[in-house]
């Protein structure tokens, strides 16, 4: 059973891998037998990362790119392939928030350009530049990440979830669109979850707090993506794919009341 | 951080599988074993389902675990208790639970008997509700953050003629595992499920007649499920830190199946 866990051999690219959950997941998946390639636009993480990685075994390279660029992720995927002799799975990872805070009917149009350009172009640019190299090869997997705020509620970073749930779209898409290449699409939707390890009691009881709205009662933290990429990439869930997955600790299941309601009626 | 090398290890658990007898939970029973878990196997009636559970208990003390059988009537709640507590004393505690057990009826709505209802009810959702109920209670008394996977079908959330007694069992299967998560998720129990799709021996639900074969060119993988096929999800779902923030969730082993429309 374990054996189906492993990722050993196969190539697994990580976009966002320099930092926060990207790096959570690059964690787990070197740890498991991958060899990881990371892209990201800040080289100083990249290189943090890899050490890491390589100070605990694992195998680990990286290439700087900028996944809203297609030129670049064409790079990308051309590097990952040259480094290691291909590509396995890649997780289109990168993305975050961008924009203004400005109310939806003030939202300039730059922004708005900007927010989708990070968060669902680098997605479409990264998904459809690995999965050509997988398709010749007749296997592979693509995971994206979305948010849970794409699919479930929208405040202020209204473009950030309009954005996210193109993503989301793009999964379904593509699950179809990749199944009868033997390529399984998941996709991965984090609630809230800290992109790091806490810094200090300050900041601890401020996540406490957080947390404690929550069914479980403490928020996610960065390296729970870990084990989730690790499954979804590795054959233990070789008949898995189209499917969206919360790591969210209930949040949005408990989402419809105050989360200690209890309410009381006799009959 | 845990060490990553124990995300997905059941090394010393102790888990309990009602339904070892049919093949999801005894797919599910056997790769815990692999994960390296003792098992309990439930099987649901006292006739050849036990020759079943049997077959699975050999399986798995072949790995060098230890496994034995249970005869678990699920229809009734206290036999449900007193056997899981029969089954924990035995063990020495119980740290994983999976339900699976499933009675299929195909029928119209019009010729569908009360007795037919409140059977499809009490094996299909009712026994689950027990199980939660009963390894809740267990995990309270030793203070151990438990982990409960009930198995259930994509039925509950997508419909299909014929199938109202089983369609609305299932849909209670799926909101028991929404609701059950949240209330326990503070004692740290984690409650999900495994939903399955066609699997390839469901000939009780996917015929071989000209409809019954179009079904099964309908997962996006293009094949029906196997039981080996639950495995690697059930395990995931079971371990301590694999899925620790996994709650309420209902993850579909279908092949794609609920993304065709």
């Amino acid at each position: 059973m374990q054996e189906r866990f492993r990722l050993d051999g196969k190539v697994v690219l990580v976009t966002g891998g320099g930092r926060g959950l990207g790096r959570g997941m690059a964690h787990a998946l070197a740890a498991a037998g991958a060899q990881v390639m990371l892209a990201a636009r800040t080289q100083e993480q990249l290189d943090a990362t890899v050490q890491e990685i390589r100070d605990a075994g694992g195998i680990a390279s990286s290439f700087r790119a900028d996944v809203t660029d297609s030129a670049q992720v064409d790079a990308m995927i051309d590097a990952c392939i040259a480094e290691f002799g291909g590509l396995d799975v890649v997780f289109a990872n990168a993305g975050i928030g961008g924009g203004t805070d400005a109310e939806f009917w003030d939202y300039p149009d730059w922004a708005f350009d900007e927010v989708v350009k990070i968060n669902l172009n680098s997605a479409v640019y990264t998904c459809r530049a690995a999965t050509k190299a997988m398709i010749e090869r007749g296997t592979g997997g693509v995971l994206v990440v979305t948010s849970s705020v794409a699919a479930y509620r929208a405040s202020r970073r209204w473009a950030y979830a309009v954005a996210k749930g193109g993503v989301l779209s793009l999964m379904k898409v593509l699950s179809g669109l990749l199944a009868p290449h033997n390529i399984r699409v998941n996709c991965i939707t984090p609630g809230v979850v800290s992109q790091r390890d806490v810094r200090d009691e300050r900041e601890q009881a401020e996540w406490d707090q957080r947390g404690s709205f929550f069914p479980v009662k403490r928020l996610g933290e960065w390296w729970e993506m870990g084990p989730l990429a690790v499954y979804l990439a590795s054959d233990a869930s070789a008949y898995v794919t189209g499917q969206d997955f919360l790591i969210d600790g209930g949040m949005v299941n408990a989402g419809i009341a105050p989360m200690s309601y209890r309410p009381h009626h006799e009959i | 951080m845990p060490p990553q090398a124990r995300y997905f290890d059941l090394t010393g658990k102790k888990a309990m599988v009602v339904g070892a007898d049919n093949p999801a939970g005894g797919a599910i029973a056997r790769a815990y074993a692999e994960a390296g878990a003792d098992v309990a196997l439930c099987a649901l009636t006292a006739d050849e389902a036990v020759m079943r559970a049997r077959a699975v208990r050999r399986d798995i003390e072949s790995l060098g675990r230890k496994a034995t059988e249970y005869v678990m009537d699920v229809t009734l709640g206290k036999n449900v208790q007193v056997t899981t507590r029969q089954i924990a004393k035995e063990m020495g505690g119980l740290d994983i639970v999976a339900c699976a057990p499933d009675l299929f009826l195909g029928k119209p709505i019009e010729r569908t008997t009360d007795s037919e209802l409140a059977r499809v009810m009490q094996v299909n959702f009712a026994s689950q509700y027990f199980v939660v109920r009963t390894a809740a209670e267990e995990f309270r008394r030793d203070h151990r953050p438990g982990r409960i996977t009930l198995v259930t079908s994509v039925i509950g959330e997508r419909s299909m003629i014929d199938t109202t007694a089983y369609a609305a069992a299932h849909g209670a299967v799926y909101s028991l595992v929404r609701a059950a998560a949240h209330e326990l998720a503070g004692e740290g129990i984690r409650v999900n499920a495994i939903s399955l799709g066609w699997m390839d021996y469901m000939d009780d639900r996917i015929d071989e007649s000209e409809n019954g074969k179009r079904a099964k060119r309908f997962p996006m993988l293009r094949r029906l499920g196997h039981a080996d096929d639950i495995g690697g999800t059930a395990v995931w779902l079971a371990s301590d830190f694999g899925a620790d923030y996994i709650v309420g969730e209902i993850i579909a082993v279908d092949g794609g199946l609920l993304q065709h429309q």
